[in-house]
């Protein structure tokens, strides 16, 4: 670090925003656009009514509205989905501000563990009979932080 | 990369790491020119566009809103509303950058390093694979391999260590690059709605990552007995813990 050429702070800051760029263009944009497909589909066939009625009373313990579920779904599969996720059903008026509050350190603690398994136990070599209990680990992991968050605000 | 453990870290690194906290922790938003050190004040907002113009009694209303546009559905709404999200991912993904240019991770590295052991059952020698598994899946399960190869960790503080990794993976650029444009959500009067900041948000996974790395050590103790030895009571399936 000390030897070599100086960058500038600028040049810093730039080649972070085009990593930044590079994210949000090919992992943001395609994951909000699914998102918001797949939301506006529960909703068209009544499916999302259906999941907050289903849900309700488990999402109730965290301060949630059921379809809140989706958003954990969807979290499982891919972090940034979820994202697309909680913020269209923000816009629906399903979810409060403070509902996203909650469930933000959740959509982490078991987001993109269908990628991971691939990228994370593939490469370390993690037995195989590890695997659903680091799974069940995680969504415990998120579980208990959405009781905290809901104390917490 | 097991030998760095000692590797001096400067003043300034630790300077680097307590500025990076405050900028995303939303502390000085609000706070005059403070808030210039705000990520949320300095990610600003867009502007706004008329929607709707109405004659009524009290004369011409307009209603306003944002690039994204008022009452779209779909794939067309999604694709203009991941646009405004935009800039947010490149701003704090530029930040991020020179942060740790400046050596906030190293700091974070040396803090943790004499943590691991009481907290994690992990050895200090993983400090650096911890943290650059908070950036990349990838380079962290790489540098995981290689210490586990290397002989430096055991299969099970290997096997911990894996856990801690696999939840809230790559914690800070995931976090970071869509995590932060939830705190970005406004009302209709424009006012920002999503208590907490990411930073917060951000400390919450951190220690659920520890409690995830013990309770699968819990997990170990239960079904293969303590530390090294082998299981031999496979039959008692000690399920979750």
């Amino acid at each position: 670090m000390s030897t070599a050429k100086k960058p500038m702070i600028t040049d810093i800051f730039v080649a972070g925003a085009k990593k930044g760029w590079i994210i949000a263009s090919t992992s943001t944009v395609p994951n909000v656009l699914m998102a918001f497909v797949i939301i506006a589909a529960l909703q068209l066939t009544g499916a999302l009514e259906l999941m907050g009625n289903v849900f309700s009373p488990v999402m109730a313990v965290f301060g949630l509205p059921g379809e809140a579920a989706a958003v954990l779904i969807g979290a499982w599969m891919s972090m940034g989905g979820a994202v697309g996720v909680a913020i269209s059903l923000f816009d629906a008026g399903i979810m409060t501000g403070e509902h996203i509050a909650i469930m933000v350190p959740a959509i982490y603690l078991m987001g993109s563990q269908v990628q991971y398994l691939g990228r994370i136990l593939g490469p370390i070599g993690t037995e195989g009979r590890y695997i659903p209990v680091m799974i069940v680990i995680s969504v415990i992991n998120a579980f208990a932080s959405m009781l905290l968050m809901n104390i917490i605000i | 990369m097991s030998n760095s453990t000692d590797r001096k870290v400067s003043i300034g690194a630790y300077i680097a790491l307590a500025a990076a906290i405050i900028f995303f922790s939303g502390l000085l938003q609000g706070k005059g020119a403070l808030s210039v050190f705000d990520f949320n004040t300095l990610n600003g907002s867009f502007g706004t566009m008329a929607n709707a113009v109405t004659e009524s009694a009290d004369g011409i209303n307009v209603t306003t809103t944002t690039m994204r546009g008022a009452g779209g559905f779909g794939a067309r709404d999604g694709f203009m509303f991941a646009l405004t999200l935009v800039p947010t991912v490149m701003f704090a993904m530029g930040m991020i950058a020179v942060f740790e240019h400046y050596g906030a991770l190293e700091a974070a590295r040396k803090l943790l390093t004499p943590l691991l052991r009481p907290l994690a059952s992990i050895p200090g020698s993983t400090g650096m694979a911890l943290i650059a598994s908070l950036q990349s899946t990838d380079a962290g399960s790489a540098m995981t391999r290689q210490l586990a190869d290397d002989g430096e960790l055991t299969k099970r503080e290997t096997d911990i260590f894996a856990m801690f990794q696999f939840t809230a993976g790559a914690t800070i650029v995931n976090a970071f690059s869509s995590g932060a444009v939830l705190y970005t959500l406004t009302n209709s009067a424009g006012e920002s709605v999503v208590p907490t900041s990411i930073a917060f948000a951000v400390g919450i996974m951190f220690i659920f990552k520890f409690v995830g790395a013990n309770l699968f050590k819990l997990y170990l103790n239960l079904t293969e007995g303590k530390a090294g030895k082998k299981a031999v009571e496979t039959a008692i399936e000690g399920e979750k813990a």
